[in-house]
């Protein structure tokens, strides 16, 4: 009997030891001066890491341009606003309609394979036969063709060439190996319902990593020794490993970043310039107010069919100035934007050039309630018994909804002061916060009166889309059908702004350019189809220095890193960084 | 027949019936509430075409794939016959993920968190309630204001406080998680250790407000049992305060036993509070999000596994109370 026992026991004891042995390969914990931790990127579980889904999870995601396992041409820099080389050596027109790539001959796939102009080519092609993330571009490009191994030829549709487009393209679509997706084409019947569902979960990709670990809780990603561009960057990036916690919530993953769970951490953190108040090694880009650098213009749209409102552009106007611009920017984000200068264009180094600000300037707005007061004056909206204005043909200025989605908490804020600022002057306005897809069914057919969206975000195709995406009426169905082709929600309609729109793609000479800028921002500014609340950082960037050291700020940033975490040619700075 | 048998049987048909209804109301009441679910997705795919004919090929090709371009009534007989065959569907808001295997990987954890907790919660806390009930006097002054103080203070505040000082604060627990943020899953005992220290403020929470809620319960139970007249006659009889406190706690505990079952029924849908505040995996926050993004058959899937894991949670009890309560004995011997 006692040796049966005895038995038994050593029989579960080397089991067990042999359970714990047999995950051998694969490491229990990643070493902290290896591993590089990121959150903001991931909300929830990860759907797939299907370069071809709309929903794929982080490294993967085509939203945000991620290049760790995928790559691009090549990669965008927020910061310089310029095309980046990756997989691709260099591009140039060589007609109004051809736009040709040469690519890197070093470029591999982390199956060993070579990366050529074929794989390009079906990168492209398959956007035309499906709908893919990147579809949107095939509407302007005619045909990608390959031109030996390493070159690769782009031609634009000749009824709506938009070079901007392409160039865009450039930095935007992934290059997937064809060698993996032809025959998983065949295998799921050309249906991109079945492609789109695959899991692909061991990707085939370009990139430095590959995915290493996933479940409910989180992504790691592992340092592909074999990585190609080893031959483009001088050596390999640094981190071996890059992890994502999954977290349920803002608050646990600032939580987690306080607790040094994090480095890099693209969340939105009420006060940041707490975390190194007491000395600890946290930082963001810009080391005092607004901490980050602006990406976009969060705004609200006037619903241009509203009686009042879309009809009678004073009373846009006189919102726009009754705003308390510089309580939003304090209450709803932490004083993390300057003072928005109004316009098609944001006021970096790339776009400024652009417009010919002295030919503008007198049309922008400021907070001036005085001012807005006045101009309603003057247009004969008298108010009446309850405060509100009316005007001389009998419409009351209200009520009207302004809404957003329920839980955006920055934005619900802002809102509740939009409302606030408005009723100083007479118009009644009222919050609405519906659950998101009630919303945003709503706004794009047009259910609203005015309704708060983004801008676009930065790209070579800026601040030409950031005008299309508000002001381009081409497309855009009547009141009652959903608006896809860009967030003109409000049905705005200006016929001058739609030439000018179609005409700036094709576009060559500088001088033109500005002069067509120019008068857009002016048409812009005159009939104010949308007010800008905010500047927002397209991604937020914060970092703890205590494990990783030489992640970029304002102060210190040789390669020109922009401070966008994981996206376009943010890339650099893991070569850049190195641990204790 | 056996009266047990016959007593079996209606139980089961009356859950059938019950079961029926479920599944109807199941499917029909998410598709009740307003907007269209496949805007979502297709909206994300279609961003930035301008080519219509294109779009509503997207369009069309997702309302077959997600069959919303039946009528109703079929839609329906097609859910019930996939169900039959294990498939609960594809989730939108995580589209293109099965509903099965979003279930699969976080029921385990919500499980495992809660089954213990309830369970421990509702073992000390029927202890302390009864306790305090036969022992009165300074420990019952104690134990009933302190009970009905934790089991009424909000839990999301409760967990949050918890997490302030135990974790933030002390450190003497982690900030969250269901286990280390630089391990990955492999049987080891460090592994292990991480999952059990991840576990601790969870479980505490959980554990320490269901113990107020039942101590409340079982002492008013008890109390009541305390004073009937067969206690007072057994006493009169001699018959020692042990057995007596014995026949006590085997009556009051019946409606503590119904109570558990409920409780086991619905843990299925996860401690979504405990989720958010901890950060831990379960099925709460799935289903809480699947909600607010209109995802239906995710929604249909955690519902039905709710009701399913209900009506066999309290068809057992049903059961139990048969074989355990001799007054239903004596009921279905006297219908024979």
């Amino acid at each position: 009997m006692k040796g049966r026992k005895v038995f038994i026991f050593f029989t579960i004891l080397i089991a067990l030891c042999a359970f714990g042995l047999s995950a051998a390969d694969a490491p229990k914990e990643l070493p902290r001066n290896e591993t590089l931790y990121i959150n903001g990127l991931q909300w929830g579980p990860p759907a797939n890491f299907n370069p071809l889904s709309t929903n794929a999870a982080f490294p993967v995601g085509y939203v945000n341009n991620y290049l760790l396992v995928y790559e691009t041409l090549f990669m965008f820099n927020q910061l310089t606003g310029q095309s980046e080389p990756l997989l691709g050596k260099s591009f140039a027109w060589t007609d109004k309609l051809s736009l040709k790539v040469e690519l890197n001959p070093a470029a591999k796939w982390n199956d060993g394979k070579d990366l050529n102009a074929a794989d390009v080519v079906y990168s492209y092609m398959a956007a035309k036969r499906y709908a893919l993330p990147w579809s949107a571009y095939m509407d302007y490009i005619d045909s990608v063709t390959a031109q030996g191994d390493s070159t690769v030829l782009i031609k634009l549709n000749p009824a709506k060439p938009n070079r901007l487009y392409a160039l865009d393209s450039l930095n935007k679509v992934y290059i997937v190996p064809q060698h993996v997706w032809e025959p998983i084409e065949s295998q799921d019947g050309k249906d991109i319902t079945k492609i789109s569902q695959e899991f692909n979960a061991n990707p085939v990709g370009s990139g430095a990593y590959k995915v290493m670990f996933y479940d409910d809780t989180r992504i790691i990603c592992q340092r592909d020794d074999n990585y190609w561009g080893k031959a483009l960057f001088g050596k390999l990036p640094a981190p071996k490993y890059i992890a994502h916690m999954i977290y349920k919530s803002n608050d646990a993953g600032t939580n987690a970043f306080r607790q040094h769970e994090v480095d890099v951490s693209q969340q939105f953190i009420n006060k940041v310039w707490d975390l190194w108040k007491k000395g600890e090694p946290y930082k963001t880009y810009l080391d005092k107010i607004p901490y980050y650098l602006p990406g976009g213009t969060p705004s609200i749209t006037f619903n241009m069919t509203k009686k009042g409102l879309g009809d009678n552009v004073e009373v846009r106007r006189a919102i726009a100035m009754c705003i308390d611009y510089k309580k939003i920017a304090e209450v709803a984000m932490s004083n993390y934007s300057d003072q928005v200068v109004p316009g098609i264009i944001l006021q970096t180094p790339s776009e400024k050039p652009l417009v010919d600000e002295s030919a503008v300037k007198s049309l922008w707005y400021k907070q001036d309630a005085a001012a807005a007061n006045k101009l309603l004056d003057s247009i004969g909206a008298m108010k009446g018994a309850d405060g509100i204005r009316v005007l001389k043909d009998g419409t009351r200025l209200g009520p009207w909804d302004v809404s957003c989605p329920y839980g955006w908490s920055d934005w619900n804020a802002s809102l509740e002061i939009v409302v606030q600022s408005a009723k100083k002057i007479g118009i009644d306005l009222r919050t609405k916060f519906p659950e998101f897809p009630v919303w945003y069914n709503d706004v794009k057919n047009g259910n609203f009166d005015i309704c708060m969206w983004s801008t676009t975000n930065p790209g070579v195709a800026q601040p030409w889309d950031r005008a299309r995406d508000k002001m381009d009426s081409t497309g855009v169905p009547p009141i009652g059908q959903p608006v896809v082709s860009n967030s003109n929600f409000g049905r705005y309609k200006n016929a001058r702004a739609d030439e000018l729109i179609d005409k700036i793609p094709q576009e060559t000479d500088q001088a033109k350019l500005k002069e067509m800028y120019t008068e857009l921002d002016k048409i812009f500014l005159t009939d104010l189809p949308i007010v800008q609340l905010m500047y927002r950082p397209s991604l937020f960037y914060t970092v703890y220095e205590g494990v990783w050291k030489g992640l970029p700020d304002s102060k210190s940033n040789p390669s020109n890193v922009p401070p966008t975490p994981e996206m376009g040619s943010f890339i650099k700075a893991l070569y850049n960084i190195s641990a204790k | 027949m056996n009266p047990y048998v016959r007593y079996f049987l209606k139980r089961l048909g009356w859950s059938l019936i019950t079961l029926t209804v479920a599944v109807m109301l199941n499917f029909l009441l998410p598709r009740m509430i307003k907007g269209n679910p496949v805007d979502t997705i297709v909206s994300s795919m279609t961003q930035g075409m301008t080519n219509q004919n294109d779009i509503k090929r997207v369009y069309e090709t997702f309302e077959k794939e997600f069959g919303i371009d039946k009528p109703l009534w079929q839609q329906f007989f097609i859910y019930v016959g996939n169900i039959f065959r294990g498939d609960l569907g594809t989730s939108f808001g995580q589209y293109p993920k099965k509903v099965s295997t979003i279930l699969a990987n976080a029921i385990p954890w919500t499980l495992a968190l809660q089954f213990p907790a309830i369970i421990t919660g509702w073992i000390l806390g029927n202890i302390l309630g009864a306790v305090a009930a036969y022992r009165r006097k300074l420990f019952d002054k104690i134990v009933l204001p302190v009970s009905m103080a934790i089991s009424s203070f909000p839990f999301f505040a409760f967990a949050l406080i918890v997490l302030f000082f135990f974790s933030a604060t002390l450190h003497w627990f982690p900030i969250g998680g269901g286990y280390s943020f630089d391990l990955i899953p492999t049987l080891s005992w460090q592994f292990i250790g991480s999952v059990l220290g991840h576990y601790a403020l969870p479980f505490l929470t959980i554990v320490i407000v269901a113990i107020g809620g039942q101590a409340i319960g079982m002492r008013s139970m008890a109390i009541y049992e305390l004073n009937a007249d067969y206690i007072l006659y057994a006493k009169l009889l001699g018959i020692r305060d042990r057995k007596v406190v014995r026949y006590v706690f085997r009556n009051a505990m019946l409606p503590q036993v119904t109570g558990l079952a409920l409780q086991m029924g619905t843990m299925v849908g996860g401690a979504l509070i405990a989720e958010i505040v901890f950060n831990y995996p379960g099925i709460g926050s799935s289903m809480f999000s699947a909600i607010r993004q209109l995802d239906y058959p995710l929604i249909s899937g955690c519902t039905l596994m709710i009701t399913f894991a209900v009506l066999i949670a309290n068809f057992v009890i049903e059961v139990v109370y048969g074989l355990l309560d001799p007054r239903i004995k004596m009921a279905q011997l006297e219908d024979n």
